[in-house]
């Protein structure tokens, strides 16, 4: 029977077998062809980092990349960020790590970040990335390349310039005193609660004013810890300062309401308040004392290069480096980076209009003038006195 | 000799007799491993140090020192100020308010209404109802605008926002309801007919309050005073929010060493919280012996 029907449909079961395995294989390669092809035009990478960093419109990276990059955001709170990376070891689930240049002095020696491979074929704007930027405390540690420099600013503070009697086009170059010790400002000035900014700007003062002896304003020493907030402390009892805040929403919402006059905050919250207050907003300073230069860098967590995921994270990493990027944040946060130039170039081929094209110009140079002032210091978010700044810190808080 | 005998030897181990024994033992085991022993663990952790973000596990006791030396100690003491005041003042208002609540409000609409507004804010998240009142006590704020606007003041009340009194004003708001509810509950399992009868036998108002309501509201009272003082030493939005940096909490400083990675310093203040707690609780289980039990507290659940 078996046989008779074989013979009648001309097929054997081998042959048939055969055949079968053919189809599947045949099936499976164009299955794979096809996964192979999805793969190239849209992989899928996971990120953690600072929302700073972050584009408001996810989807232009995949556009320019062929990579989706999932977001795990993170606020600028060093300890989770270090408790996420050592112990929670954020490195096995997200492929490329964001956040303040510093973590690298703890995280590369130990084994967390991979060195980046400047000569990497997808790095192709590695080389032309002003040494500024990318040998930087963004991105060294110890002469290794850990971090990619992905953008930055210098934090001063913000100023209604009625209230001190300044130029409102805001080019005039401000001191700290108008935070500290100017009368017209005395019990409407506030500060950010986090020691890493205020301790330490206010360190970067008294050493600039040659009041106190201080190497790195970022790093005091338990000695100069102490000195700088005994000062902040007679400050403080003197009815210097109305409020301390704690949040973006905070240095918004203070602005909005006049509730202070100066207020040591983040460039961005006076763009915000731009939208709804226009002329009435305050003006972002220029300090004379410069301020506290910090950068994002981006990082690669070793293991994600054990995924083999290599080739698409430089891939996302030379995008941060790009004209694209660079225009989104300039635009988005007032946050310039490495290559404002291409940055420019992008807006001019993108059909931005002349005011947006000009803005990103202003903001290239209002970052150039600022990161230059040679006053101004950089952060340390990983400090190593970190823990003697903010034990000193709470004797300002408690006062 | 027999008795002698049993005496020495330890008493042999027995499974539980009954649905009680067996439950009090699974819920006090529960209760020691997720209660009891992260209290140590935590209470632990402050005899460590920490180094570049890593902890040190070498026993020390620089943790507890630099607690005296930077001033946080200074922090515990005003805490407990706050919690005792804003409670003191809780209880104050929460009394007479609930008395009315439990007798006084014959309409069950109107008391059911009532009870509600008093819930209702907790379906709104702590910061966003908190936040609200920035606005409302700021120097450009709603009450500053009428008051000077009035005439009645030349220039912004700056101490209605960022100072002891706004913190205080937040607490209140924000702990009122867990102040009345236990305090409503016990008056209103409180009979009628002795109060009337209180009257009746020509005791005065004052009197019926003193030696008969008063007595038989206090596990209600103790309640209140509980589930209010409690949650007040470990406030931190009322005192973030509000208090604006000038008011530094114990919920602050915890959270300001936990953002710095500095677990043995959250430990050992958390450690402080804890036995300040058990302190007080000891206190007033001892002030309020041979007048009040305890247990009186749940007497409620009986009935």
């Amino acid at each position: 029977m078996t046989t008779m029907d074989t013979m009648e449909t001309g097929v054997s079961r081998r042959s048939f077998l055969k055949s079968a395995a053919g189809v599947s294989v045949a099936f499976a390669g164009s299955s794979l062809g096809f996964a192979s092809l999805g793969m190239a035009q849209e992989t899928v990478l996971r990120a953690y980092g600072v929302t700073t960093a972050q584009m408001d419109d996810p989807s232009l990276i995949t556009k320019a990349t062929g990579v989706k990059l999932e977001f795990t955001p993170t606020d600028a709170d060093i300890g989770v960020f270090m408790r996420d990376a050592l112990a929670n070891n954020v490195g096995e689930t997200h492929d490329i790590m964001i956040f303040d240049g510093g973590t690298q002095d703890i995280l590369g020696p130990q084994g967390f970040y991979a060195e980046i491979d400047e000569d990497n074929p997808a790095l192709d704007l590695w080389e032309r990335t002003p040494d500024f930027w990318k040998k930087s405390d963004i991105s060294v540690y110890d002469g290794k390349t850990y971090g990619v420099p992905i953008l930055g600013n210098c934090d001063a503070f913000a100023y209604f310039p009625d209230a001190i009697g300044a130029n409102p086009n805001g080019l005039d170059e401000i001191p700290y005193t108008v935070l500290y010790e100017d009368d017209r400002t005395r019990g409407r000035v506030a500060l950010d609660r986090v020691f890493s900014q205020s301790l330490a700007c206010m360190a970067n003062f008294l050493r600039v004013n040659g009041r106190m002896q201080i190497e790195d304003p970022a790093n005091l020493t338990p000695e100069q810890a102490k000195a700088v907030v005994d000062y902040a402390v007679e400050r403080k009892k003197a009815g210097m300062f109305r409020t301390l805040h704690n949040s973006f929403e905070e240095q918004v919402q203070l602005i909005q309401n006049r509730e202070v006059d100066v207020l040591e905050c983040w460039e961005p919250a006076v763009k915000e308040a731009q939208k709804t207050m226009k002329e009435k907003a305050p003006v972002y300073a220029y300090a004379v004392e410069g301020g506290k230069k910090w950068g994002h860098g981006a990082y690669i967590p070793k293991q994600a290069l054990d995924r083999g995921n290599g080739e698409a994270i430089y891939r996302v990493l030379n995008y941060f480096l790009g004209g694209e990027f660079r225009a989104c944040q300039a635009r988005d946060r007032s946050y310039a980076g490495p290559n404002m130039d291409l940055g420019v170039e992008y807006a001019e081929k993108s059909g931005w209009t002349p005011e947006q094209i000009e803005e990103l110009r202003a903001t290239d140079k209002k970052i150039e003038r600022k990161m230059s002032n040679p006053n101004a210091f950089w952060a340390k978010p990983t400090a190593p006195n970190a823990d003697v700044m903010e034990q000193e810190w709470q004797r300002f808080l408690s006062a | 000799m027999a008795t002698a005998t049993a005496l020495s030897s330890p008493r042999p181990w027995r499974l539980p007799g009954t649905a009680t024994q067996w439950f009090t033992g699974w819920f006090l085991v529960a209760w020691i491993g997720v209660v009891v022993l992260p209290l140590l663990i935590i209470s632990a952790f402050s005899f460590f140090s920490m180094r570049q973000y890593q902890i040190v596990y070498d026993p020390t006791l620089s943790t507890w020192v630099s607690l005296a030396e930077t001033g946080r100690w200074v922090v515990v003491l005003r805490t407990i100020r706050f919690a005792v005041t804003v409670t003191f003042l809780e209880i104050l208002v929460a009394f007479p308010f609930a008395l009315w609540l439990a007798k006084g409000c014959r309409s069950p609409a109107v008391r059911a209404c009532v009870i509600t507004l008093l819930t209702i804010p907790f379906f709104i998240d702590a910061s966003s109802r908190i936040i609200v009142w920035r606005s409302i006590l700021g120097t450009n704020g709603v009450i500053n605008n009428l008051l000077v606007g009035s005439g009645l003041v030349d220039k912004p009340l700056t101490w209605l926002l960022y100072s002891d009194f706004s913190v205080s004003f937040g607490m209140f708001g924000s702990y009122f309801p867990t102040a009345v509810f236990p305090i409503f509950l016990t008056l209103s399992l409180i009979d009628d007919d002795l109060v009337k009868a209180s009257s009746g036998l020509g005791a005065s108002r004052l009197q019926t309050l003193r030696y008969i309501i008063l007595p038989l509201a206090m596990p209600g009272i103790v309640g209140g005073v509980v589930f209010t003082f409690v949650p007040l030493m470990a406030a931190w939005i009322e005192p973030q929010l509000l208090g604006g940096g000038q008011v530094n909490l114990l919920g602050q400083s915890i959270q300001s060493a936990l953002t710095n990675l500095n677990y043995p310093i959250a430990a050992a203040l958390s450690t402080v919280v804890i036995g300040v707690l058990v302190l007080l609780l000891v206190v007033l289980i001892v002030s309020l012996r041979g007048r009040f039990s305890m247990a009186s507290l749940f007497q409620s659940l009986d009935r």
